[in-house]
């Protein structure tokens, strides 16, 4: 399959970049990584008339340790990430969120920036990044914002990002000291993307949950987190059953899909499991000890 | 589609060991450039979706699907393909290929040189790897002749055998 014909340019810095979309107002299209632009050009979901490849901009590469936590650019592969321990060890539930995305191919290819920006309703990373209160930076021409993931991300393959928005990096904050975090999914398995994936980071103390953040992906039309659950963990005592109860909430206000992948009945009785698989794991590497 | 616009480009890039340069359309893949306009007709084209990885090729020196990568992506980069792998051998086999053989890791062999090379990106970044491991690497190629207990048997020969001639990216 060959993607429809379109022009392509390769700028030497963000500058150039911003002068390619400039010049093509409305019909170019950023590239990143490729890994799920292309597929949906070869099937013609995508007719860019250019496309502006971001990989001769060396700003959008590198990661980077600010006072909040780390900051990680939109270049950044996630073969990258897997083979940077230091932010592995800061950010609870990367490296779980990494090792399930795609395949070893892909994931030499796929970026953070791309995956985020393309808006995909399955993709594993942003319910991770959700967990983590994770922010978006977007430069223009005119300036620089920076917008929580949550608000960025605004229905199917849709984002806040303006035709002439560049997604620059991503902002993790470091959570709670002792914070424990994973990441659990269930995947469609020709694609390997999302039927359903949960991201849960819990710190305890006393025997107290003290910080919850539980965010899914693959389940409704945009990857979210999942206050009811958060609410009900904050105070709650840490303990298998207490967790259990809490985690047959997950699908509690969610609307879930219901395509040739999975029926929505499915999606939710998986979104529980997968919350419950989430919070024993992530409570266990907060430092819960328990005999089952 | 403004007629204007220019929609093809220079491709310069490096394969298995050769300089090359090419003028092709910007729509071009990566796996229908080597075929196509270099004649290396051991990258296969299985799936053509980025699921089967018949078509993995070593870019600079990382394992990737090149259905799912322009040419005009790859353009200054250095590009390995199966018929390449076994340059480091004295005309024979690498020891990926040879474990293959021993271990019986093929049958109509059409997913063959992208498996060998996704068995060589695994045993690059893990020399020892459990068969969860191996089976867990692999799972971006798809056999649908082996069932994938003799490729797997294979891999595990492989990291036996020891480490891979290969270059580290």
């Amino acid at each position: 399959m060959y993607p429809a014909e379109f022009a392509y340019e390769r700028p030497s810095s963000l500058d150039g970049v911003f002068t390619a979309l400039q010049q093509n107002p409305g019909d170019a299209k950023l590239l990143a990584g490729g890994q799920s632009l292309l597929p949906m050009m070869k099937l013609r979901l995508a007719t860019p008339a250019m496309l502006v490849d971001l990989a001769g901009a060396a700003e959008l590469r590198g990661q980077w340790r600010t006072d909040s936590g780390v900051r990680i650019g939109a270049l950044t592969s996630y073969r990258e990430l897997q083979r940077s321990p230091r932010t592995l060890s800061l950010l609870p539930g990367l490296a779980d969120t990494l090792e399930v995305i795609a395949d070893q191919q892909v994931r030499a290819r796929g970026t953070v920036g791309g995956a985020l920006a393309h808006g995909d309703p399955t993709a594993d990373l942003p319910a991770l990044m959700l967990a983590l209160d994770a922010e978006v930076r977007i430069r223009s021409r005119g300036g620089e914002r920076v917008v929580a993931l949550g608000d960025f991300i605004t229905g199917i393959f849709s984002t806040d990002l303006a035709d002439d928005d560049v997604l620059t990096a991503v902002d993790v904050p470091l959570p709670p000291p002792s914070t424990g975090a994973a990441y659990e999914k269930f995947e469609q398995p020709a694609s390997h993307l999302a039927l359903c994936g949960v991201a849960a980071a819990l710190a305890i103390e006393g025997g107290t949950i003290q910080h919850a953040r539980v965010a899914m992906t693959g389940v409704s039309a945009t990857p979210r987190r999942l206050t009811t659950v958060e609410d009900a963990l904050l105070g709650a005592a840490a303990d298998p059953s207490s967790l259990d109860e809490i985690a047959a909430l997950a699908p509690h206000g969610v609307e879930p899909l219901n395509d040739l992948h999975a029926p929505a009945e499915y999606r939710s009785h998986l979104l529980e499991i997968a919350t419950r698989r989430a919070l024993h794991r992530a409570a266990a590497r907060a430092g819960m000890r328990w005999t089952e | 589609m403004d007629p204007a616009r220019n929609t093809d480009v220079v491709v310069d890039l490096e394969v298995n060991g050769r300089s090359e340069v090419r003028t092709v359309p910007a729509r071009t893949l990566l796996v229908h450039f080597l075929r196509e306009n270099l004649g290396l007709t051991g990258t296969h084209v299985g799936c053509d979706t980025t699921q089967c990885g018949a078509c993995t090729v070593e870019l600079d020196g990382v394992a990737v699907k090149s259905c799912t990568v322009l040419a005009a992506q790859a353009a200054g980069s250095t590009v390995r393909t199966i018929e390449d792998a076994s340059a480091s051998t004295d005309g024979g086999l690498d020891r990926v290929q040879r474990a293959f053989w021993d271990e019986h890791g093929l049958q109509c062999g059409f997913c063959t040189p992208g498996m060998v090379l996704a068995v060589r990106q695994l045993l690059r970044d893990n020399p020892r790897p459990t068969d969860d491991e191996i089976r867990h690497g692999i799972d971006g190629n798809l056999c649908r002749c082996t069932g994938y207990q003799n490729i797997v048997a294979a891999a595990r020969k492989a990291a036996e055998a020891g480490p891979t001639m290969a270059k580290a990216d």
